[in-house]
């Protein structure tokens, strides 16, 4: 049920032309200025910096508020501590009453936004009025809409929009011009100030040291919010709170370069007690009354679970949200709450419903690409996929997904019959190479993008012991992984062939199977476990060397995860990590080793898709570039060529529209490069992008590096 | 009207400064003393042609002697019930305490609220601001007031520019809230 509801949001958002326009444009500007923003900064010192300094406050939560509300009321503030957003809310509407007000105005405060607090006001107190003063946040507060993002409430808007709702709001005709506009704002709101007998803000940090509450503007209206009304309420969560007034220094240069691109925002100002104010008849007050509302709603649960307290770290720069190549295709409203975008979905378990997260868990697509940018260091895609299991933990998988994972998956031999069998049983489907269904985590229906058929032989039947005629250099294992194996053979044919040139030993462990990935990822970590020890075992047996893989993931699964899934168990853990320590992926491993490779040059013009487990979880970027031009291919880079394909595993037939639409403007920015080949090294991507340019009907071939590499070497 | 000091040490902080102010669009004066800086504030308020300017009483407003300034340019000069009057004025003129080379920003105790009420309503303001008191940076300006902790002052405030927003389709739009010109007067 709430799915379908979530799918028909995804529709609609990706049906809107004005969102996707905008929400690409922003894309695409915000990198550069992020990074110019970022010039002779050490992004990863700073990061580091900001995730102790927040991992700290998380931990000492409790201390810190005690510290921080001493301090404050020290300095002349009233602090209330609100455990929920009930309490919370009663205390402002108590504080409104009292002074009676009839106009409120407020700065941007998502916290505000979270417990939903001007419908409270407007319902329970007396007041006429409570304004957003922030521009965006106006615009949305007029049309009745949330707020899309955290940085860029109305970034989903057109001028033509924006005219149309104030035009409603003044009585008057206005044209789409945006300086105009903006100025319309100005007047009206510049009333509400001067007419305003509370101001309400929310808080980027407070300091427990000295009871400072940190506030970022660009417009000018934490400014006004917080000096003309003569009464002043901070709304604050406790995930704000940092120990030391030295604290800000990280987390302020940080916040406005990831947020923006800018190096600080216009305003920054740091309210450490009250200050004299003038009332509404021009007397001056000299200490106007300042409330400090902070406020849990879930936040000390959240910091009571060992895994989902990272995401404290968290300072809101909403950079995960722009770099997101999901929330740039379908916006934020389809979160269908507050906090959007990777941290929204987190935030919402824990702020809003667990219910709810658990569904939007699923619009993930695992590319990494905000865990890189996150200056709050947190791994966002983990905590979701920790979600996804919990949900399943919970409720439990469909049956049909229950019985191929725990009784197939973990099967080896039942698993690689069924594929085999497939391959046969796909013969009536297959059009050239191409099939409308495959069974397991590959099959489900795709729009856009033909499948690539199972080979009619499995790699494992096409290779096995390699001994080269000289001395070898090293015992390699050779890693197949699901498609390297049953899809695409021909790419691990290269690879041994690459593989023996280089004067390697190659071996093929049979009993080798799934990484386990789609297990994972559909929220079955215990089927996972089992999958590892069974590669493990495979390679252990071997006496090897090394352990090379064709696919970035299962790299990434073998190297990485493997160990963390065994860390509890001592009699594994040691295995796991001997296991992990040999792995390598292809290009890494050539690179390094493949020195003795003869080349004759290849003549192609070939363009890279960078993958975004190879590019970011790996960090191997520079590697299979070196080697295509060492094999003579000339390398034309396409715009966007980190930018992810939409495969995401099972993603692509999870969310296919999502999938699609990001897939598209891959396709599109391929097919501009004016390559002769496109070259990728996973055989994810390639299943994506090559059946994408197929249904396109295009004609520009998808390779492996490898078999580039095999096709120029010099036998 | 504005003079080029050669050799003297804050030089590179105050090109500096001036090359990042005016990259986001704040105007940028040095002048070599108090005379120098009563001209130049005489001068802006003509070219405003306003009538109305208020100030915050500082030490600077007063070596400056804004009032003779109001004079001399014809225009009522006050610091009076501010929350009537800097909300019609053409002008407001502050002080700030320090200014930050390496990212264009005036930092200040604007506790005073003639300070604040000067800064944001008028659609432009002119801060004074000693040369002396160029900081390298951000960090350094945070480590400066966090060596006096006690005396934090209760409302310190970092300004970077005119006021600005880019929520109409990321277009950016010079003048919200706050004041649509940033006129800073450094003063040797
Ligand atoms: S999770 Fe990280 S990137 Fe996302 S808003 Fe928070 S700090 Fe920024």
């Amino acid at each position: 049920m709430a799915i379908a509801k979530l799918k028909q949001d995804i529709n609609s958002a990706l049906n809107n032309d004005n969102l996707t326009g905008a929400l690409g444009r922003f894309g695409e500007a915000y990198l550069p200025a992020r990074e110019k923003a970022y010039e002779g900064k050490d992004f990863a010192a700073i990061r580091e910096q900001i995730k102790e300094i927040k991992s700290y406050a998380a931990d000492h939560m409790e201390e810190l508020a005690e510290q921080f509300a001493k301090q404050a009321e020290k300095n002349g503030a009233k602090v209330f501590r609100a455990k929920t957003a009930a309490e919370a809310k009663e205390y402002i509407a108590k504080v409104v009453k009292e002074h009676n007000a009839k106009t409120v105005i407020k700065s941007k405060s998502m916290a505000s936004e979270e417990i939903h607090l001007n419908d409270y006001l407007l319902k329970n107190t007396g007041v006429d009025e409570v304004a957003e003063t922030d521009l965006g946040e106006w615009i949305i507060q007029l049309c009745g809409q949330r707020p899309s993002h955290m940085v860029m409430p109305a970034i989903h808007m057109t001028r033509d929009e924006v005219a149309e709702i104030f035009s409603k709001e003044t009585n008057q005709n206005l044209d789409p011009d945006i300086a105009k506009l903006v100025k319309v704002a100005r007047e009206n709101l510049r009333q509400k100030f001067l007419r305003a007998g509370i101001g309400i803000s929310g808080a980027n940090i407070a300091v427990a040291e000295t009871g400072t509450i940190v506030m970022c503007t660009n417009e000018g209206n934490g400014r006004l919010t917080t000096t003309v009304p003569p009464v002043h309420i901070i709304l604050v969560g406790l995930e704000k709170l940092v120990p030391k007034f030295k604290d800000v220094g990280p987390i302020l240069e940080a916040l406005p370069r990831s947020a923006t691109g800018q190096k600080i925002t216009s305003y920054v100002t740091m309210i450490s007690g009250p200050t004299p104010a003038i009332d509404l008849d021009g007397n001056i007050i000299e200490q106007k009354e300042l409330h400090i509302v902070l406020m849990d709603n879930g936040r000390t649960a959240m910091r009571d679970d060992p895994m989902f307290k990272q995401a404290l770290q968290c300072i809101r720069c909403a950079s995960c949200l722009n770099v997101c190549p999901v929330f740039q295709k379908v916006g934020g409203h389809v979160y269908g709450h507050v906090y959007t975008g990777g941290i929204g979905t987190i935030l919402t378990a824990f702020l809003n419903s667990f219910e709810k997260a658990g569904e939007l868990q699923n619009l993930c697509l695992r590319c990494e690409r905000c865990k890189t940018y996150c200056p709050g260091k947190i791994d966002l895609p983990a905590l979701i996929a920790e979600l996804r299991r919990r949900t399943v933990e919970k409720n439990g998988l469909p049956m049909g997904q229950k019985l191929i994972l725990e009784k197939v998956l973990t099967n080896r031999k039942l698993f690689h019959s069924l594929l085999r069998t497939a391959s046969v049983a796909q013969k009536p489907f297959v059009k050239g190479n191409v099939i409308r269904h495959l069974p397991l985590f590959f099959s489900g229906l795709t729009e856009g993008r033909s499948l690539p058929a199972i080979a009619a032989k499995p790699l494992r039947d096409k290779v096995g012991h390699y001994v080269p005629k000289s001395k070898p250099k090293a015992k390699v294992g050779y890693y197949a992984g699901c498609l390297g194996d049953f899809v695409y053979p021909e790419q691990g044919e290269a690879a041994y062939k690459v593989l023996g040139k280089m004067g390697m030993e190659i071996v093929f462990p049979l009993e080798q199977t799934c990484c386990g990935i789609p297990a994972t990822q559909m929220g079955a970590p215990e089927v996972a476990v089992k999958l590892a020890k069974q590669n493990i075992e495979a390679f252990e047996k071997e006496g090897l060397d090394y352990i090379v893989s064709l696919c970035p993931t299962c790299v990434e699964v073998l190297k990485h995860h493997y160990v963390d899934y065994l860390k509890n168990d001592p009699a594994w853990k040691e295995r796991a990590e001997k296991f992990a320590a040999k792995v390598v992926d292809f290009p890494t491993f050539v690179a390094k080793h493949g020195n003795n490779l003869k080349f004759k040059k290849l003549f192609t013009k070939a363009t890279y898709h960078d993958s975004c487990h190879m590019k970011r979880t790996l960090n191997v970027w520079k590697e299979p570039r070196e080697l295509l031009n060492k094999a003579g291919v000339k390398l034309v880079e396409m715009k966007g060529c980190d930018e992810c394909c939409g495969f995401g595993g099972s993603y692509s037939i999870k969310m296919p529209e999502i999938s699609k639409a990001i897939l598209d403007k891959k396709l599109v920015n391929a097919e501009a490069a004016g390559a002769d080949v496109l070259a990728l090294d996973c055989p994810g991507c390639k299943m994506q992008i090559a059946g994408g340019l197929d249904a396109k009907g295009s004609k520009l071939p998808v390779k492996h590096t490898v078999e580039l590499l095999a096709e120029a070497l010099d036998d | 009207m504005s003079v080029v000091l050669t050799k003297n040490p804050m030089d590179a902080l105050y090109n500096e400064f001036k090359e990042k102010a005016e990259a986001i669009s704040a105007e940028v004066h040095r002048v070599a003393d108090v005379k120098a800086a009563r001209e130049l504030v005489t001068k802006i308020i003509k070219e405003l042609g306003t009538n109305k300017v208020v100030y915050a009483p500082s030490e600077l407003t007063q070596s400056i002697d804004v009032q003779a300034i109001g004079k001399d340019a014809g225009v009522e000069m006050t610091s009076e019930n501010l929350r009537q009057n800097a909300a019609d004025a053409g002008l407001g003129i502050s002080q700030l305490d320090y200014a930050i080379a390496e990212i264009g920003t005036l930092v200040g105790n604007a506790t005073s609220i003639e300070s604040r009420m000067v800064s944001i309503l008028p659609p432009v303001h002119v801060a004074l601001v000693r040369t002396a008191n160029i900081l390298p940076n951000l960090l350094e300006t945070i480590a400066l007031y966090n060596n006096k902790l006690g005396e934090l002052p209760r409302y310190l405030t970092f300004v970077t520019g005119p006021s600005r927003t880019s929520d109409i389709e990321r277009v950016l739009t010079i003048g919200v809230h706050g004041p649509g010109r940033l006129i800073i007067v450094f003063i040797d």
